[in-house]
C-alpha cells in the first residue's frame, strides 16, 4: 500500500429520490397486499356471472334493464358474502393471537381497524366495479340508444362499502368462529325482510337497497325522461350513514384511542345514524309518478323535462312513431296495429298519428304492485299515445308473439276509444284488470256491436276481462250478436264508409242497434 | 430511571398474579426469573401497557401510562415480545416487521432502513421475503424479536426470547441484548438461567407475585453458599436456594 | 433374595366389565371434549335460534309466492353454515396425529348436528305452512350442509360458510327465475327425485371428506 492517491472515482449517478409514502398509505398498502378478499374474487365473479350477467344478457340491451339488474341482482349475491368476509377480516387479530401485540402499539386501534376495513373494501369495490364494467362494456356495444346509468352502480358501490363496514364491525366486536357466517346470514335475512316489507307496502321500505324505482318495469324509466335520482340519493344517504355509523362505532370504546379521536368517532357515529335515518324518512315520502319514484324533498324539476330524441316512424295510413331504442319493434307494432288503424284512418276522431310514450297513467297497487294505463287517444288533432313499457321488449320473444300480443291488448282499446264506449264498458289494456263489464244499456248496444264487429273482422281477440261484453236479456243478446255478425261481414270499405258518416252519432249514442248495417 | 414501580399489583378475578412489586430500572439488561405462575408474564404485560395495574404506581420512561397521551408516547419507544407470539401467516418477515414499525408510528422515511436493520440484526436477512408460515419456530421467534427492536426502543420487554433458538443463535442473541442494553432498559423474562448469567447485569427472582430477590447474577449465585440447594449450575443453585428460603418464610410448599 | 413373601396374586372378579365401562366413560369424555373444542353447544344455541326465526317467519309470511320459499331457505342455509364452521379444528397437527378416533368423532359430530338442525327446524315449522314440507326441508338442509363440509375441506373450517351461503346467492334468483336444473335443488319440487339425488350426493361427498380429512387449516 503506497501513499499515492488513486484517481478519484467518478461520482455515482444520482439515484432518483424515493417517494416516501405517508404512514397511512404504507399501512394500507400492507393490508391490501395481505387481504383475504382476492381469494374471494373468483367466487364473487362466478356469482355475478350466474346471477346478473347471464340474466342481463338474456334481456335486450336496454341500459335501464341491465343497470337495474346490477343493483337488484348483483347486490343480493355480493352483500352477504362481503359482510361475512369482512367479519372474518375484522376478527383477524384475535384469531391470530396478536391482539395483545398490536394492542400495545402507539397507533390508535381505531386507526388500525379503519386501515384494515379500507383494504377489505377496496378489494371488494374493485371486484364489483370490474364485474359491472364488463357488463356495461358489452351493453355499450349492443345498445341502440342511450348511455350507461350510473345511479344503480353508485348505490351498489355504497352498499358494498356498507356491507364491509357492518361485517367488519361485527368481527371486531364478536371475534368468534360463528361471527362470519352469522354476519352473512343476517345480511341475507335483512335483505329478505326488506323485500317483504316493500311488498307489504310499508312506505319506508322503499329504502331497501335492492329496490330500483319501485315496482316500475325496468323499461319504464330512463328512456323518455331522465332516470330519476330521488330514490338512489336517499339510498346513498342511508347506506353511507350505515357505513359511517358502523366504523364510528368501533372508535367509541375507551381503548380505541385518545379523547379527541373518540370524539371524532362519536360524531361520525351520530352523523351516520342521522344520515341513515334521514334516508329512511325521505324514502317514506316517496310517491309513484309517471316516470319514476319521486321524493319531493330531493326532486329536481329538471328531471321532469322529457329527454329529446328523434323518433323512428313507419309511414302507414296513420304514421306510427316509436322511440329509437324500440326501433326493432317497429315492424311488429306496425303489423299489430296497422289493420285497425287502416280501418279507422281518416274517420272523425281517429288519431292522426301514433306516438309511443312511457306511460299514460300509473297507479300504485297492493303488494308493491303497479297498474298503468293503456293506449289513450287525446289532443287536437287526436293522437294515439301508445305505451309499450312492461310488455315484450325488442329482442324478447318471437315477432309473431309480439304482434299478436299487441294486437290483442291494444287493438281493441283503440277501437273502443274510437267508437266512444266509456272506459268501464269498453276494452281495457295495460296491467290493470277492469271490472266485469256491467250490462250495457240500449244506448251503448250499438257501440258494443260495432266494436265487436270490428274486432271480429280484424281477427283480434279481446283478451282483457273488460272486453267481454255482457248482454242484457237473452233477446237483447241475440240482437247484439246479430248486429255484430252483420257488421263484421261487411267489406272493409263499406265499414269504413258507414263509420265515416255515422261515427259521430254512434259516439253520441244516437244509433240504435237495428241501424247497424 | 426508565422504569419506576412501587407497590404494583395485578389481580385476575380471585387470583393475585402480582402482589406488590417495587422496582427501579435504568439502562441495562435486567433478567426476570421465576417458576411458572410466579407473575413474570403479568408484570411484563403491565410494563408493556397491555393491561393496567390493579393498584400501585407505575412510571415508564418518565411518563404515566395511565394517561392516554403519555401512554402513546411510551408505546412509541417500547418494544415487546410476548411469550406466545401470534403472527399473520401470509406476511413476509419484512412485512411483519414493517407492519409493527408503522403501528409504532415510526417516521415513514425511517421505516425501510429500520426494517432492514432489524431483520439483519436478528439474522433473518436472507429470509426477509419469506412468508412467516414457512419459517421454523426459532426463525419465527427471531422475527418476533425483530419487530420488537425495529423502533430502537428505550424500553424492551422480552418474554422467553430464546425459546426455540439453537445454542449458537442464543449466543448471538445474548450479544444483541448486551448491545441493546447499552442504550435501553431491557427486561428479559426467561427460564434459562444461563441467558441471565451471560447477558444480564441485574436479575430479579419472582415467586407468588412478589420479588424475592433483586441483585446481580453473582449475588444470586452466592445465595447458594452454605446450602444444599438443587441445581447443575451455580446460578441454578442460587435460584433454588432463594426460592426455598422465600417459601420457607411464607410457609408455602417448596 | 428369596421367594418368601412372593405369593400368587389374589384372584379378582373378571375385570372385563369394568374395563368396558371405563372405556365407555372415556369415550364419552372424549366425545364431550371434542364437542367443547368445536363449540358444539354454541352451534346448538344458534340452531335453536334458527328454528325460532323459522317459526316466526312462517307465522308472518304469505303461504305462497317467492318469499314463502326464499326466507325459510335462507334460514336453512344459515343453519348449514353454522354446522360447517364447527368442523374447524383449533389444534392442528397434534390432533391429526394423535390417534384413530378423530374420523369417528368428526362423523358423529357432523351427523349429530345435521340431525339436530333437521329436528329443530322441523319443530320450528311444525303446524306452520312450510313450502315443500319436511321432505323439502330434509333435502335442502342436507344439500346445504354437504356444501358447507365441502367448502370446509377445500378452504378451511373457518370459511366453510362460504359454501352454503354462496350457493344460496345462486338459489334465490333461481327460485324467482324458475330454473329447472336438479343441481339447484331448492328450485325443484320437494318430491323431485333428481334434485333429491343431487342434494344427497353433495351431502354424502361432503360428509365423507370432512370425516376422512377434516376441515383444512389453510386460512386461520
Amino acid at each position: 500500500m503506497t501513499a499515492a492517491t488513486a484517481p478519484a472515482a467518478p461520482p455515482a449517478p444520482a439515484r432518483p429520490a424515493r417517494i416516501t409514502l405517508p404512514a397511512p398509505a404504507r399501512l394500507l398498502r400492507l393490508e391490501l397486499r395481505r387481504s383475504i378478499m382476492p381469494w374471494l374474487a373468483p367466487l364473487l365473479a362466478v356469482l355475478f356471472w350466474l346471477t346478473t350477467y347471464r340474466p342481463a344478457m338474456a334481456n335486450p340491451p336496454f341500459w335501464n334493464v341491465r343497470s337495474g339488474m346490477v343493483q337488484s341482482h348483483a347486490m343480493l349475491a355480493f352483500a352477504p358474502l362481503l359482510a361475512g368476509a369482512a367479519a372474518w377480516a375484522g376478527s383477524r387479530d384475535r384469531r391470530r393471537g396478536v391482539a395483545d401485540l398490536v394492542g400495545m402499539t402507539a397507533l390508535p386501534p381505531w386507526a388500525r381497524q379503519v386501515a384494515a376495513w379500507a383494504a377489505t373494501t377496496c378489494w371488494a369495490e374493485a371486484v364489483y366495479l370490474a364485474c359491472v364494467t364488463v357488463l356495461y362494456v358489452v351493453t355499450a356495444h349492443q345498445a341502440a340508444w342511450g348511455g350507461p346509468l350510473l345511479w344503480p352502480v353508485a348505490v351498489g358501490a355504497t352498499f358494498v362499502a356498507a356491507s364491509c363496514a357492518i361485517g367488519f364491525a361485527a368481527g371486531v366486536l364478536l371475534p368468534g368462529r360463528f361471527t362470519a357466517p352469522l354476519a352473512a346470514f343476517v345480511m341475507f335475512l335483512a335483505l329478505a325482510g326488506g323485500a317483504f316489507a316493500l311488498q307489504a307496502n310499508i312506505s319506508y321500505a322503499q329504502i331497501w337497497p335492492l329496490n330500483v324505482q319501485g315496482a316500475f318495469p325496468a323499461d319504464a324509466y330512463g328512456i323518455f325522461y331522465p332516470y330519476l335520482p330521488d330514490l338512489p340519493i336517499a339510498q346513498l344517504l342511508f347506506l353511507a350513514g350505515l357505513t359511517a355509523a358502523a366504523l364510528g362505532g368501533l372508535g367509541l370504546p375507551a381503548a380505541a384511542g385518545g379523547r379527541w379521536l373518540r370524539a371524532i368517532a362519536a360524531a361520525m357515529t351520530a352523523a351516520g345514524l342521522a344520515a341513515a335515518g334521514t334516508g329512511v324518512a325521505l324514502a317514506g315520502t316517496a310517491r309513484l309518478e309517471a316516470h319514476g319514484i319521486v321524493i319531493p324533498a330531493l326532486h329536481d324539476a329538471a328531471s321532469d323535462r322529457p329527454t329529446s330524441y328523434t323518433p323512428v316512424c313507419a309511414h302507414t295510413a296513420i304514421p306510427i312513431c316509436l322511440h329509437p331504442s324500440y326501433r326493432a319493434l317497429l315492424p311488429d307494432v306496425t303489423a299489430a296495429l296497422g289493420p285497425a288503424l287502416s280501418q279507422v284512418a281518416g274517420l272523425p276522431g281517429a288519431p292522426v298519428r301514433v306516438t309511443q310514450v312511457a306511460l299514460t297513467s300509473v297507479q300504485a297497487e297492493p303488494s308493491n304492485g303497479i297498474a298503468f294505463g293503456g293506449p289513450v287517444i287525446s289532443g287536437r288533432p287526436p293522437v294515439l299515445y301508445l305505451p309499450l313499457a312492461g310488455g315484450t321488449l325488442p329482442g324478447q320473444g318471437t315477432a309473431s308473439a309480439i304482434t299478436e300480443n299487441l294486437r290483442e291488448q291494444d287493438g281493441p282499446v283503440i277501437l273502443s276509444a274510437l267508437v266512444g264506449l266509456p272506459g268501464e264498458l269498453g276494452a281495457q289494456a295495460g296491467s290493470g284488470a277492469a271490472e266485469a263489464t256491467p250490462n250495457p244499456g240500449s244506448r251503448h248496444a250499438a257501440q258494443v256491436a260495432v266494436l265487436d264487429g270490428l274486432v271480429k273482422a280484424l281477427g283480434m281477440v279481446q283478451s282483457a276481462p273488460g272486453g267481454r261484453i255482457q248482454h242484457g236479456t237473452p233477446s237483447g243478446a241475440n240482437q247484439e250478436l246479430a248486429a255484430t255478425r252483420r257488421f263484421a261481414a261487411l267489406p272493409a270499405a263499406a265499414r269504413h264508409a258507414w263509420l265515416a258518416t255515422h261515427l259521430a252519432a254512434l259516439r253520441a249514442g244516437r244509433i240504435p242497434l237495428s241501424e247497424v248495417p | 430511571m426508565n422504569v419506576e414501580i412501587s407497590g404494583l399489583t395485578r389481580r385476575f378475578g380471585r387470583t393475585q398474579a402480582v402482589a406488590g412489586v417495587n422496582l427501579a430500572l435504568e439502562a441495562g439488561v435486567f433478567g426476570l426469573l421465576g417458576p411458572n405462575g410466579a407473575g413474570k408474564t403479568s408484570l411484563l404485560r403491565m410494563l408493556a401497557t397491555v393491561i393496567p395495574p390493579s393498584s400501585g404506581t407505575l412510571k415508564l420512561l418518565g411518563r404515566d401510562p395511565g394517561s392516554y397521551p403519555q401512554r402513546r408516547q411510551i408505546r412509541r419507544r417500547l418494544g415487546y415480545l410476548p411469550q406466545n407470539l401470534g403472527y399473520y401467516s401470509g406476511f413476509t418477515v419484512a412485512e411483519f416487521v414493517e407492519y409493527f414499525a408503522l403501528l409504532k408510528e415510526m417516521p415513514p422515511e425511517r421505516v425501510p432502513a429500520a426494517v432492514t436493520t432489524a431483520v439483519e440484526r436478528t439474522g433473518l436477512g436472507d429470509k426477509a421475503r419469506a412468508k412467516l408460515r414457512t419459517l421454523s419456530g426459532g426463525m419465527l421467534r427471531r422475527a418476533g424479536i425483530a419487530q420488537a427492536i425495529v423502533n430502537e426502543p428505550e424500553l424492551l420487554l422480552l418474554d422467553e426470547p430464546t425459546a426455540g433458538l439453537d445454542p449458537q443463535q442464543r449466543v448471538t442473541f445474548r450479544a444483541l441484548l448486551r448491545d441493546l442494553g447499552l442504550r435501553a432498559t431491557v427486561v428479559v423474562s426467561t427460564h434459562l438461567v444461563e441467558d441471565v448469567g451471560a447477558a444480564c447485569s441485574q436479575v430479579a427472582l419472582m415467586d407468588q407475585g412478589k420479588i424475592v430477590f433483586c441483585g446481580t447474577p453473582a449475588e444470586l449465585t452466592a445465595q447458594a453458599d452454605g446450602t444444599d440447594a438443587a441445581g447443575d449450575a451455580p446460578l441454578e443453585r442460587g435460584y433454588s436456594a432463594v426460592l426455598a428460603a422465600a417459601r420457607a418464610a411464607t410457609g408455602a410448599p417448596s | 433374595m428369596t421367594t418368601a413373601g412372593v405369593g400368587h396374586p389374589p384372584r379378582h372378579a373378571d375385570p372385563a366389565p369394568r374395563l368396558r365401562a371405563g372405556r365407555w366413560l372415556a369415550g364419552l369424555r372424549l366425545a364431550r371434549l371434542y364437542a367443547v373444542s368445536r363449540r358444539v353447544a354454541t352451534c346448538l344455541i344458534v340452531l335453536i335460534a334458527c328454528a325460532v326465526a323459522l317459526r316466526t317467519a312462517l307465522h308472518w309470511l304469505p303461504r305462497s309466492g317467492v318469499y314463502a320459499r326464499q326466507i325459510p331457505l335462507t334460514i336453512e342455509a344459515g343453519a348449514a353454515a353454522v354446522i360447517g364452521v364447527t368442523a374447524d379444528s383449533p389444534f392442528g397437527e397434534p390432533e391429526r396425529v394423535a390417534g384413530r378416533w378423530l374420523p369417528y368423532l368428526r362423523l358423529a359430530a357432523a351427523v349429530a348436528l345435521t340431525g339436530a338442525a333437521l329436528g329443530l327446524l322441523a319443530a320450528g315449522s311444525a303446524s306452520q305452512p312450510l313450502a315443500g314440507g319436511t321432505p323439502g326441508l330434509l333435502r335442502d338442509l342436507a344439500g346445504f350442509t354437504g356444501l358447507a363440509f365441502l367448502a370446509g375441506a377445500a378452504l378451511g373450517g373457518a370459511l366453510a360458510w362460504i359454501g352454503p351461503l354462496g350457493y344460496l346467492a345462486i338459489t334465490l334468483p333461481a327460485l324467482a327465475g324458475h330454473w329447472s336444473t336438479p343441481w339447484v335443488w331448492p328450485a325443484r319440487p320437494p318430491h323431485d327425485h333428481g334434485a333429491a339425488v343431487c342434494a344427497g350426493l353433495v351431502f354424502v361427498a361432503g360428509l365423507a371428506l370432512v370425516t376422512v380429512r377434516g376441515a383444512r387449516a389453510w386460512f386461520r
